[in-house]
C-alpha cells in the first residue's frame, strides 16, 4: 500500500510537471498560433478550417490564409462560412493583416478591442453576424483602414468620436445595429452617406458639436 | 501420515468443512480427505516456471514444503501458504479450500488467472487473504463475507469487475481492504459502514459511481482512506472530519463538487490530503492551516477561488504543497514560509491560477526543490537572490508576465536541472554563470525579448539534453565548441538574429534529434559534420543565408522525416537530402538547387508536403511522383521544369494544392485534375500550356484558389466553372481564349478576385456578374473584345476597389451606376467605345481612367456645346442657388435642433424612446427610416456640401430639401 502511495505521489508530481512543462522546440510562428486560437474558439459545422494543422511552420498553406512573399498573413477569408462563436484577442496579433473577412457567419460577443492593434488592416469586413457590446475605441488606431464594414449585427454603445482620426477610411457601415448617440461629423465623417448609419433606433443624427452631448440618448 | 498425526480440534473443523461443503454442493465436487492432497491439487492447478513447487511430495514433510507455515509445536497443521512473486500462472483451484486449518493465503504478484474460487468462503480461520497483482477475472464471490476472522483482503491489482458485495459488511474483524485497481462498478456499498475495525480502505482505481455513504461514517478506525480515480459525485461528507485517526485521504480524481468540508481541519494525523482533479469550489478553508502533520497537500485540478491561503509555517511537516489549476488569484502569501531554516516545503505547484505579484515569498522557503508557478499572471523580476534556495532542481517560471534579466546568482544553484522561464517579459542577456549547471537539462528560455550572445560557457552545461531559445532576439554566433552539448536532442534557436556560420562542431551532437536554426542570419555551408548526426529526425533552417551545395555526408541520415530548408542560398544537387525513405515534409522553396528533380524522392512513400518551388530545377516532373499517394502539398513552381504534366499524378488523390506556375510546361491542362477532390489551390499560370480549359475542372468543388493565367490555352471558358462555388481567386488572364464570359459565373459568388484579362473574349459583359457582391480585390476584363455597354448592375459590386474594363469595344454611355461603387479606389474605362459625359461623382478619378473614349466632362475636357452635359448647366447653377437656400434652412434647423435637444434632454424623462415616439416628433433626425439613401449630410462643410451636391440628380436634390423642410416644419411643430 505504502509503495502504492508513493507512486501516485510522484505520479501526480510528475504528471503535473510534464502537463504544466514546456512543449519543447514549438515549430510555429505567432500568427499561426494566433490563426489556430482562433481555430479553438470557432464551432466549424462545414470544416473550412480543416486546414490549419499548428504544426506547420506557418499559416500561409492554409486555406483562407493569404500571405505576402515573406510569409507574413495579409488575409483572412471567412466570410459566408457558417462558423460560429467569439472572435477572441488573439487575432489582434495579426499585424500584417489587411483584409479581415468574417461576414455573413453567426459569430458572437464581442469585437476585441486587440483588433486595434492592426496597423495594416484595410478592410475590416464584419458584417453580418451577432456581435454585441460596444466599437471598440482603439480601432480609430486603424490608420490604414479604408473599409469598416460593421452593419447587421446587435453592437451597442456609441460610435467612437476618435474615428474622426481615420483619415484613410472611405467606406463605414454601421447600419442595422443598436448603436446610440450621434454620429461624427469631422473628417472622414463627412462624406459618409447617412445610410452607413441607418437602423439605429437609439441614434441621434449627426454631433452638434458643443450643442448636445455626443453619447445623447445612451 | 499427516493426518494421523494431527489434533483433534482441526480434524472437527474438517468434518466441520466437510458439512459445509455438504451444504454448499456442487460447488465443492473435490473435497480433498487431506492437507497434503489439497495441497498437491492446487499444485496441480499451477504452472510454476521457477520450479518452487518442486519439492512439494508426499516424500516431505508438509510442514517443510516450500511455502508453507505450519502450527509451532504442532506436527502438519498448515496454517500459511506464502506463494507470492514466483510468476505463477493458471487458476486458483477450488481445491485450495481444503486448507482447513488455514490462516494466511498469499498468492499475490503471481500471473493467476480465473476467478476468485467462491469455496475460499469456508477457510474460517482465515485472517489473511492476499490475492493482489495477478490476472484474476471474474466478481468478488459474496462468500468471502463468511471469513468472520478474516482481518487482512487485498483482491486489488485484478482485472476483477463487478460490485463490491455488500457482504464483505459482515467480515467485522477486517482491518485492511484492498480492492484497488480492477475494473469494479457500483456504489460504495453502505454496509462497509459496519466494519469498525477497518483501518485502510483502498477502492481507488475503479469505475466507483455515486457519492461516499453518510454510513462510512461507522469506520471509526480507518487510517488510511484512498478511493482515488473512480467517478464518485456528491460533496465531500464533512463526517470525514471524524475520522480521528485518519492519517491518509485520497479523493483525487472524482467528480466532486461543492466545497471542501472545513472538518477536514480536524485530522491532526493526517500526513496525506489529495483531492486533485474533481470540481471543488469555494475557497480553501483555513482550517487546514491546522493540519500540522501535514506532508502533502493537493487540492489541484479544481475550481477553487480566493487566496493562496496555506501558511507552510504553521503546517510545519508539510513538503508537497499542489494548487495547480484552479482559479486561485492575488499574491503568494508574505508568511507561506515563516523562516528558512524551518520550512520543509520541498515542491511547490502552483501553476495555472491567476496568480500576481512577485515570488519574492517563496525565498523564504529554504527546502524547495521544485518550484512550477507557470501559467498566472506574476510580474516582477526573477529575485537575484534566488540562490537563498540552493536545493532548487525544477524552476517553472513560464508564461507569466516576468521581466528584467536573468540573474547571474542562478549559476549558484548547482542542482538545477530543468530552468522554464518561456513566454515571459524577459531581457538582457545569458548569464556566463550558467555554464556551472552542470546537471541542467532542459533550458527553456523562449518567447522572451532576451538578447546578447550565447555565452560559450553555455557549452560547460553537459547534461543538456533541450535547448529552446526560440523568439528572441540573440545575436552573434552560434558557440563554436557547442558540440561539448553530447547529450543535446532538441537545439531550437529559431527566430533569432544569430550570424555566422553552423559550427563543425555540431556534428558531435550525435544523439541530436531535432535542430531548428530558422528565421536568423547565418551564413556559410553545412559542415561535413552534420552526416554524423544520425538520430536526426527534424532539422528546419528556413529563413537564413545558407548557401553552397550540400555536403554528400548528408545522405546518411536515414532517419529524416522533416527537411526545411526554404529560403536560403543553397545550390547544386539534392540528392544528400534523399538518404532517408521517412521523409513526411521537404520544403526547399527558393534556393538554387539545380539538376533534375530525382526519382529517389518518391522512395518516401509518406511523403506529405513537397515543396522546390523557386529553384533552378531542370528536366521532366517524374512520373514516380504518382506513387507519392499521400502527398497534399506539391510545389514545383518557379523552375526550369519542361516536359508535360505527368499523368500518373492523378494517383496523387489527396493533393490540396497543386502548383506548377512559372515552368515551361507544355502539353495540355489534363482532364484528370477534375478527380483530385481535395484540391483546394490549382496553380498552372505561367507555362506554355495548350488546348482548353477542361470542363472537369469543375469536379474540384472545393477550390478555392484557380489560376491558368499566361499559357496559350484557347477555346471558351467552359460554364462548368460555374460549379466552383467556394471559389476565391479565378485567373485566366494572357490567354487565347475566346467565346463568351459564361453568365453562370455569377454562381461564384464567394470571388473576391476575378481577372480574365488579355484574351479574345468576345460578346457583352454579362450582366450576371453584378450578383458577385464579394468582389473584392479586382474585376479585371481589360484588353479582350467585349463589345455591348457596361451592364448597370455592376454597380452592386459595392465591394469592388479595383475595376479594369479598358481596352475592350465597350459603348454607350458610362452607367451612372457606378456611383454606387463607394470602395472603388482604381477604375480603368480607357480604350473602350464609350461616349457621353463621364457622371460627376466619377470625376475624382484621373483622366487616364477614361481616356481613349468618347467621353467628356471633368477629369477630361469639358463636354462641347452639343454635349447634353453643357445642357445641365441651367440646372447647374438652380443647384447651387438651392444650394446656398439649403445651408440658410440646415443652420436654421440646426439652431432649432439644438432647442428642441434642450427642451428634450427636460423632457428626457416622460417622453418614450421609441421608434414611433421618435417618428411622431420627427424633428429628432434620428430615426434611421428617414434617411433617404444616397443624401449626405453635409453640416460640417457648405463648400463642399455644395460641391458634392452637383453630382446628385436634381430629384434627389429636391427631395433633400424637401426631407429638411419637413424636418425644420416637424422642429417647428415641437
Amino acid at each position: 500500500m505504502a509503495a502504492r502511495v508513493l507512486a501516485a505521489l510522484l505520479a501526480t508530481a510528475l504528471a503535473l510537471a510534464l502537463a504544466a512543462g514546456p512543449a519543447p522546440a514549438r515549430a510555429s510562428n505567432d500568427e499561426g498560433d494566433a490563426l489556430y486560437a482562433l481555430r479553438q474558439r470557432l464551432s466549424d459545422p462545414n470544416g473550412v478550417l480543416q486546414s490549419w494543422d499548428p504544426t506547420l511552420v506557418n499559416p500561409c498553406t492554409w486555406f483562407h490564409v493569404t500571405c505576402d512573399q515573406a510569409s507574413r498573413v495579409v488575409r483572412l477569408d471567412l466570410g459566408n462560412s457558417n462558423v460560429s462563436g467569439s472572435i477572441g484577442p488573439e487575432l489582434g496579433r495579426l499585424v500584417n493583416l489587411k483584409y479581415l473577412e468574417l461576414y455573413r457567419n453567426n459569430l458572437d460577443g464581442e469585437i476585441p478591442k486587440e483588433l486595434g492593434n492592426l496597423k495594416n488592416l484595410i478592410s475590416l469586413d464584419l458584417y453580418a453576424n451577432k456581435l454585441t457590446g460596444g466599437i471598440p475605441k482603439s480601432l480609430s488606431k486603424l490608420d490604414s483602414l479604408r473599409f469598416m464594414r460593421l452593419n447587421n449585427n446587435k453592437l451597442t454603445g456609441s460610435i467612437p468620436r476618435e474615428f474622426a482620426k481615420l483619415s484613410n477610411l472611405k467606406v463605414i457601415d454601421l447600419s442595422n445595429n443598436d448603436l446610440c448617440g450621434t454620429i461624427p461629423v469631422d473628417g472622414p465623417f463627412s462624406t459618409f452617406p447617412l445610410r452607413s448609419f441607418e437602423n439605429n433606433s437609439r441614434l441621434n443624427g449627426p454631433e452638434l458639436q458643443g450643442l448636445v452631448p455626443y453619447d445623447f440618448g445612451c | 501420515m499427516a493426518i494421523n498425526q494431527s489434533s483433534f480440534t482441526p480434524r472437527v473443523l474438517a468434518d466441520l468443512s466437510l458439512l459445509f461443503c455438504m451444504l454448499l454442493a456442487p460447488v465443492c465436487l473435490a473435497t480433498p480427505a487431506t492437507t497434503p492432497a489439497a495441497l498437491l491439487q492446487v499444485k496441480s492447478g499451477l504452472t510454476d516456471p521457477g520450479g518452487v513447487l518442486s519439492g512439494w511430495s508426499l516424500e516431505a514433510d508438509v510442514c517443510s514444503w516450500h511455502g508453507i507455515t505450519c502450527l509451532p509445536g504442532e506436527v502438519g497443521i498448515v496454517t500459511g501458504l506464502n506463494l507470492s512473486g514466483y510468476g505463477l500462472s493458471g487458476m486458483i483451484p477450488p481445491a485450495i479450500s481444503g486448507l482447513i486449518s488455514i490462516e494466511s493465503i498469499d498468492l499475490s504478484s503471481n500471473s493467476l488467472t480465473g476467478p476468485i474460487p467462491p469455496e475460499l468462503g469456508v477457510l474460517e480461520n482465515l485472517r489473511t487473504l492476499l490475492l493482489f497483482s495477478n490476472s484474476l477475472t471474474g466478481t468478488i464471490p459474496s462468500e468471502l463475507g463468511l471469513l468472520k476472522n478474516l482481518k487482512v483482503l487485498r483482491l486489488g491489482d485484478n482485472r476483477l469487475h463487478g460490485e463490491i458485495p455488500p457482504h464483505l459488511g459482515n467480515c467485522s474483524e477486517l482491518e485492511t481492504l484492498g480492492l484497488a485497481y480492477c475494473q469494479l462498478n457500483g456504489t460504495i456499498p453502505a454496509e462497509l459502514g459496519s466494519l469498525k475495525q477497518l483501518q485502510k480502505l483502498a477502492l481507488d482505481n475503479n469505475t466507483l459511481t455515486g457519492g461516499i455513504p453518510e454510513q462510512l461514517a461507522g469506520c471509526v478506525s480507518l487510517r488510511f482512506l484512498s478511493v482515488a480515480d473512480n467517478m464518485l459525485q456528491g460533496n465531500i461528507p464533512s463526517f470525514i472530519g471524524s475520522f480521528s485517526d485518519l492519517q491518509s485521504l485520497n479523493l483525487a480524481n472524482n467528480q466532486f463538487s461543492g466545497e471542501i468540508p472545513a472538518e477536514i481541519g480536524s485530522l491532526s494525523s493526517l500526513t496525506y490530503l489529495n483531492l486533485l482533479g474533481s470540481s471543488l469550489t469555494g475557497a480553501i478553508p483555513a482550517e487546514l492551516n491546522r493540519l500540522g502533520q501535514l506532508q502533502v497537500l493537493d487540492l489541484s485540478m479544481n475550481n477553487i477561488s480566493g487566496k493562496v491561503s496555506i501558511s507552510a509555517a504553521q503546517l510545519k511537516n508539510l513538503k508537497y504543497l499542489v494548487l495547480s489549476g484552479n482559479l486561485l488569484d492575488g499574491a503568494i502569501p508574505e508568511d507561506l514560509c515563516a523562516g528558512g531554516s524551518s520550512s520543509l516545503l520541498e515542491n511547490l505547484f502552483l501553476a495555472g491560477n491567476n496568480l500576481e505579484g512577485g515570488i519574492e515569498a517563496l525565498l523564504n522557503c529554504g527546502a524547495l526543490q521544485s518550484i512550477d508557478v507557470s501559467n498566472n499572471s506574476f510580474t516582477g523580476v526573477i529575485p537575484p537572490d534566488i540562490d537563498r534556495l540552493p536545493g532548487l532542481v525544477n524552476l517553472a517560471l513560464h508564461n507569466n508576465s516576468f521581466t528584467g534579466a536573468l540573474p547571474r546568482q542562478i549559476g549558484n544553484l548547482s542542482n538545477l536541472e530543468i530552468l522554464s522561464l518561456f513566454h515571459n517579459g524577459l531581457t538582457g542577456g545569458i548569464p556566463p554563470e550558467i555554464g556551472r549547471l552542470q546537471k541542467l537539462k532542459l533550458l527553456f528560455l523562449y518567447e522572451n525579448q532576451m538578447s546578447g550572445t550565447i555565452p560559450d560557457e553555455l557549452t560547460n552545461c553537459t547534461s543538456l539534453e533541450e535547448v529552446d531559445f526560440f523568439g528572441n532576439h540573440f545575436h552573434g554566433p552560434i558557440p563554436e565548441r557547442i558540440g561539448n552539448l553530447r547529450n543535446l536532442a532538441v537545439l531550437q534557436l529559431r527566430q533569432n538574429d544569430l550570424s555566422g556560420p553552423i559550427p563543425v562542431s555540431l556534428g558531435e551532437c550525435r544523439s541530436l534529434q531535432a535542430l531548428a536554426l530558422a528565421d536568423n542570419r547565418l551564413t556559410g555551408a553545412l559542415p561535413d559534420t552534420f552526416g554524423q548526426l544520425a538520430e536526426l529526425s527534424v532539422v528546419t533552417l528556413y529563413n537564413n543565408s545558407l548557401e553552397g551545395p550540400l555536403p554528400e555526408s548528408l545522405f546518411q541520415l536515414k532517419n529524416l522525416t522533416v527537411i526545411n530548408f526554404s529560403h536560403n542560398r543553397f545550390a547544386g544537387s539534392l540528392v544528400p537530402l534523399l538518404g532517408s525513405s521517412s521523409l513526411a515534409v521537404l520544403a526547399l522553396t527558393d534556393n538554387s538547387f539545380s539538376g533534375v528533380i530525382p526519382a529517389a524522392v518518391a522512395r518516401s512513400r509518406n511523403m506529405v508536403r513537397l515543396q522546390l518551388g523557386g529553384n533552378r530545377l531542370t528536366g521532366v516532373i517524374p512520373a514516380e511522383l504518382g506513387n507519392l499517394t499521400r502527398l497534399s502539398m506539391l510545389d514545383l513552381s518557379l523552375n526550369n521544369l519542361s516536359g508535360d504534366i505527368p499523368a500518373e499524378l492523378s494517383n496523387c488523390v489527396e493533393l490540396t494544392h497543386l502548383k506548377l506556375d512559372g515552368n515551361s510546361l507544355t502539353g495540355t491542362v489534363p482532364a484528370w485534375l477534375g478527380s483530385l477532390r481535395s484540391l483546394g489551390e490549382l496553380d498552372l499560370s505561367w507555362n506554355a500550356l495548350t488546348g482548353g480549359i477542361p470542363p472537369e475542372l469543375g469536379n474540384c468543388l472545393g477550390l478555392l484558389k484557380l489560376s491558368l493565367s499566361d499559357n496559350h490555352l484557347n477555346g471558351s471558358i467552359p460554364p462548368e466553372i460555374g460549379r466552383l462555388t467556394s471559389l476565391n481567386v479565378l485567373n485566366l488572364n494572357k490567354n487565347s481564349l475566346t467565346g463568351a464570359i459564361p453568365p453562370a459565373l455569377q454562381q461564384c459568388d464567394k470571388l473576391y478576385e476575378l481577372r480574365l484579362s488579355e484574351n479574345s473574349l468576345e460578346g457583352p459583359i454579362p450582366p450576371e456578374l453584378g450578383q458577385l457582391s464579394e468582389l473584392q480585390v479586382i474585376l479585371d476584363l481589360s484588353r479582350n473584345r467585349l463589345s455591348g455597354e457596361i451592364p448597370a448592375s455592376l454597380g452592386s459590386l459595392v465591394k469592388l476597389e479595383r475595376l479594369n474594363l479598358s481596352s475592350n469595344r465597350l459603348d454607350g454611355q458610362i452607367p451612372s451606376s457606378l456611383l454606387q461603387l463607394t470602395s472603388l479606389h482604381r477604375l480603368n474605362l480607357s480604350d473602350n467605345l464609350l461616349s457621353g459625359a463621364v457622371p460627376a461623382g466619377l470625376s475624382s478619378f484621373p483622366a487616364a481612367s477614361f481616356v481613349g473614349n468618347e467621353l467628356c466632362g471633368a477629369p477630361l475636357p469639358p463636354c462641347g456645346p452639343r454635349s447634353p452635359a453643357r445642357r445641365l448647366s441651367g440646372t447647374e447653377v438652380v443647384v447651387i442657388v438651392a444650394g446656398i437656400a439649403l445651408v440658410s434652412a440646415v443652420v436654421c434647423v440646426a439652431l432649432l435642433y439644438t432647442m428642441l435637444r434642450v427642451w428634450s434632454n427636460w423632457r428626457a424623462v416622460s417622453v418614450s424612446n421609441s421608434d414611433g415616439e421618435e417618428s411622431a416628433h420627427g424633428g429628432h433626425g434620428g430615426g434611421g427610416g428617414k434617411w433617404g439613401d444616397g443624401k449626405y449630410w453635409k453640416v460640417g462643410s457648405a463648400v463642399s456640401w455644395s460641391a458634392e451636391q452637383r453630382h446628385s440628380s436634381g430629384s434627389e436634390t429636391a427631395s433633400v430639401l424637401h426631407d429638411k423642410s419637413t424636418e425644420a416644419a416637424g422642429a417647428g411643430k415641437s
